[in-house]
């Protein structure tokens, strides 16, 4: 496998944490703009951890999801009983403040004669935990996916269980659920945590798969993003967002025919397809219609 | 001191009027059709993108180059509105705002390409240099930018309230059922309210262009930030909220940087519409769509 | 003579349930038609589709002999007919005269003022508050002025959809009496009532709905009016 397609779909891995962090939220029925915020602190913490405290990439991880969790919950508290735009502006605040939070982050140490750290819009360099540790680009994608694999059977085991009912009615219609004696607070607070700490594994993974994050990376565009894998995929199926995200980075960048008007082409599908799919591509009604065909 | 806090109250109206500007674009769209318009945004950037072209090509005169970025507003508009609300009117509100930001992808990148560099020129509103004025320092293109925010909401005041397409929109704003009953025809209040919207955005577009003398890429991003943040703080799908959030936005920015510097004046920003979502009561209403 | 409004084996759905199951009547010019019905029986849905704002599946709607189903709501009004909503659906914070103009949104001609004025020398009440916004106006009042909008399109067809709901009994008399009004001036009238004795009293031809169909067509006398009030309420429920 040549280093290029190794590097497309280990891009399509990262970004599909995003696109399933945002899918989780709509599944709750919340529309959320700043799950950018914790894709960045999970690259963020577990960069200083690794770079700076010399942890292993694992405990790292591990520590940036619940860094990951924990800012959600902040974020999510105080806005819990926002709907529609209002959520969304919402997060789009706490995320635009935690990239300028990363802007204004300067901490070095010196590690091996060198500061390292992150040094505010000049990014935090050196994160070479899998470069110093001998992991291979191929065992790296590797590595990503099967943890992709993982969130993915957690997903399907969620859906099809009391979890999952749960969570589409409370996405669907809250004062329904809440009369039926679920605690949709607790609920979407479950929900906003898993959210955080799955953008925040995405983070991680990202920070040490590029070894240099600034925090450019972490702004509006690519939260807008992957609410459009999510939703362009369908929420239908956790396969959705992942579509999403392989229509655009795999077939769009990966393909390199469309190099310079990517955007243009993939803005323009969008708009199409949503014209005569307006619930994405893999919505409701084409799973049930899917799983009638194969069963 | 005093001077100080004079002189950035100034300047903040300035920064506040133009965001006004972008502020009643986006609040007419969201108030008559009730969704966001997130390629808002990148049409007045492409607006102003065609402005500068014309000026990089063919130097033309501030009238022309006006003509032209509102123009060309317009034109980004109407593609929006045909592709991204039109489609959807009796559809789907989530449909219509991701396809709009499928096309702010879309529009953003088909600025770059035509016009690759970080930074165009533009010409400046004002040859002179700023007016001394009892020792406050007034720049003309402030004083031009408070005009024409002016000037606009009385255009779309009188639009409103002393006009048959105005009454239109009203109807249709209170309620597109009752106004389709009345014989209004909704599909073509909403092309209007889009071109005027669009025109709007392409005029503070010339301006802000004029005033800094230079187009970025960013200003797609920026117009769609700072006219979100001025629409929320004033109340949303209000026009006269959204003239007052926009001047309490210039305000607030202004005496921040002052105090604070650039990064932390944005924090303030966004911390404030954070703190006012999370606490004000009226805010908790859900919104349509 | 073939009727001014023709409705043919209509189908309206809201995603998969049908609301309308393929309904036919026939409205008479210069009549007073009215349509009596349990709730849900689809009486608001047929209302909704005949003014354009819903599509129907499939069946057909003639007006004067024109087929419109598959027109928009504004091209609807153009033609002739005019809805008073069941709800009213007024413009609140539109002061009533502005309300009446809205009304007349797709007439050009020059007399519009001149019928804002009529309409509001008819409807004393709404004289009264000529200035004011229609959301501060009593059920009543607000109802009058639904009525008055919908006439400023000088419409050959009215439709009205429950205009007696939730008004006290004098307001509701003062309700048919204009109907009776507007029928003798010429105005053909659809009616859609729950007050079904009101309703028997002024009507020519009666139809009663149920379940998406419609199950009885009759004048007023061919069925008791007691069994008439039964079904209009109750549907003729198989035990």
């Amino acid at each position: 496998m040549d280093d290029y397609l190794i590097g497309v779909l280990t891009n399509i891995g990262l970004f599909g944490f995003m696109a399933l962090s945002a899918y989780l939220l709509l599944l709750a029925g919340e529309m959320s703009f700043g799950q950018q915020a914790f894709f960045g602190v999970g690259a963020y913490s577990g960069g200083m951890l690794t770079a700076m405290l010399g942890w292993p990439l694992p405990a790292a991880a591990l520590a940036a999801m619940a860094m990951g969790a924990l800012a959600a919950l902040i974020v999510a508290l105080p806005t819990l009983r926002l709907r529609g735009l209002y959520f969304a502006m919402a997060t789009l605040a706490a995320a635009e403040m935690a990239r300028i939070g990363f802007e204004l982050l300067h901490w070095q140490v010196v590690v091996a004669g060198e500061p390292t750290g992150p040094d505010g819009t000049q990014g935090f360099r050196g994160i070479r935990w899998v470069f110093e540790n001998g992991v291979e680009p191929g065992t790296y994608l590797a590595i990503i996916w099967t943890l992709l694999a993982m969130v993915v059977g957690l997903f399907i085991a969620m859906e099809r269980s009391r979890l999952g009912a749960a969570l589409r009615g409370v996405g669907e219609d809250p004062e329904l659920s809440a009369s039926l004696g679920l605690n949709v607070i607790r609920v979407k607070l479950a929900v906003a945590a898993a959210a955080g700490a799955l953008a925040a594994l995405g983070g991680v993974l990202y920070a040490h798969h590029n070894t240099y994050i600034e925090p450019r990376n972490f702004d509006i565009m690519l939260g807008v993003h992957s609410l459009a894998y999510a939703l362009i995929g369908g929420l239908g199926t956790v396969f959705g967002p992942l579509l999403g995200v392989l229509v655009d980075i795999g077939l769009l960048e990966g393909s390199r025919v469309f190099q310079g008007y990517r955007m243009i082409v993939f803005g323009g599908l969008v708009a199409l397809l949503l014209m005569v799919r307006p619930r994405g591509l893999l919505d409701e009604g084409t799973v049930q219609w899917i799983k009638r065909r194969f069963s | 001191m005093l001077a100080d806090l004079l002189q950035n109250t100034l300047d903040g109206l300035a920064a506040g009027a133009s965001y006004a500007l972008i502020a009643v674009g986006f609040t007419l769209i969201f108030g008559v059709l009730r969704r966001a318009n997130l390629s808002y945004g990148p049409a007045i950037m492409l607006g102003s993108y065609a402005a500068a072209f014309a000026f990089q090509n063919y130097g033309l005169g501030l009238i022309a180059l006006a003509g032209i970025c509102v123009f060309a507003s317009v034109l980004a508009g109407a593609y929006v509105e045909r592709l991204c609300f039109a489609p959807h009117r009796k559809g789907s509100a989530i449909a219509a705002m991701v396809a709009s930001f499928a096309l702010w992808m879309q529009l953003e990148e088909v600025a770059m390409l035509v016009m690759p560099k970080h930074l165009y020129a533009f010409p400046p509103l004002n040859q002179g240099g700023p007016l001394d004025f009892a020792g406050f320092t007034v720049r003309v293109e402030a004083l031009v930018m408070l005009g024409a925010a002016t000037a606009v909401c009385a255009l779309v005041w009188w639009i409103l309230y002393r006009t048959r397409f105005g009454l239109a929109t009203r109807a249709v704003i209170e309620s597109s059922r009752a106004a389709e009953l009345s014989g209004i025809s909704v599909p073509r209040v909403y092309i209007g309210v889009f071109a005027l919207a669009s025109a709007i955005g392409g005029l503070a577009g010339f301006l802000i262009s004029a005033s800094f003398e230079q187009v970025t890429p960013m200003l797609g991003m920026w117009s769609t930030l700072k006219g979100l943040l001025a629409m929320m703080l004033g109340g949303l799908g209000s026009l006269p909220g959204a003239v007052v959030g926009a001047l309490a936005l210039g305000l607030l920015e202004a005496h921040s940087q002052w105090y604070l510097g650039p990064q932390l004046r944005d924090l303030i920003a966004f911390l404030l519409l954070f703190v006012l979502l999370a606490i004000g009561p009226r805010w908790m209403t859900p919104s349509n769509g | 003579m073939s009727a001014l409004l023709q409705i043919k084996d209509l189908v309206t759905a809201y995603g998969k349930i049908e609301a309308l199951k393929g309904v036919s009547l026939d409205v008479q010019e210069g009549s007073i038609t009215c349509l009596l019905g349990p709730n849900g029986a689809g009486k608001t849905t047929l209302m909704m589709t005949v003014a354009g704002i819903l599509k129907p599946k499939a069946g057909a709607i003639a007006f004067a002999g024109h087929e419109i189903s598959e027109q928009q709501a504004h091209a609807i009004v153009a033609a002739g007919i005019a809805l008073v909503p069941e709800n009213r659906l007024m413009f609140p914070n539109m002061t009533v005269v502005e309300n009446l103009q809205a009304g007349a949104y797709q007439r050009r001609d020059r007399e519009i003022g001149a019928d804002v004025d009529k309409l509001l020398v008819r409807f004393p009440r709404l004289k009264d508050r000529a200035e004011q916004n229609a959301g501060t106006l009593s059920g009543g009042e607000q109802q009058m002025l639904a009525v008055a909008r919908a006439l400023m399109s000088r419409p050959k067809l009215l439709l009205m959809d429950e205009p007696s709901l939730g008004l006290a009994p004098l307001v509701v008399e003062e309700i048919f009496r204009i109907i009776t009004e507007l029928h003798r001036d010429g105005t053909t009238i659809f009616l859609v009532e729950q007050n079904a004795h009101m309703a028997l009293k002024v009507a020519g031809h009666f139809y009663l709905m149920e379940q998406g169909k419609v199950t009885f067509s009759g004048d007023p006398g061919s069925l008791a009016e007691d069994e008439v009030i039964k079904r209009a309420y109750l549907g003729s429920a198989k035990l």
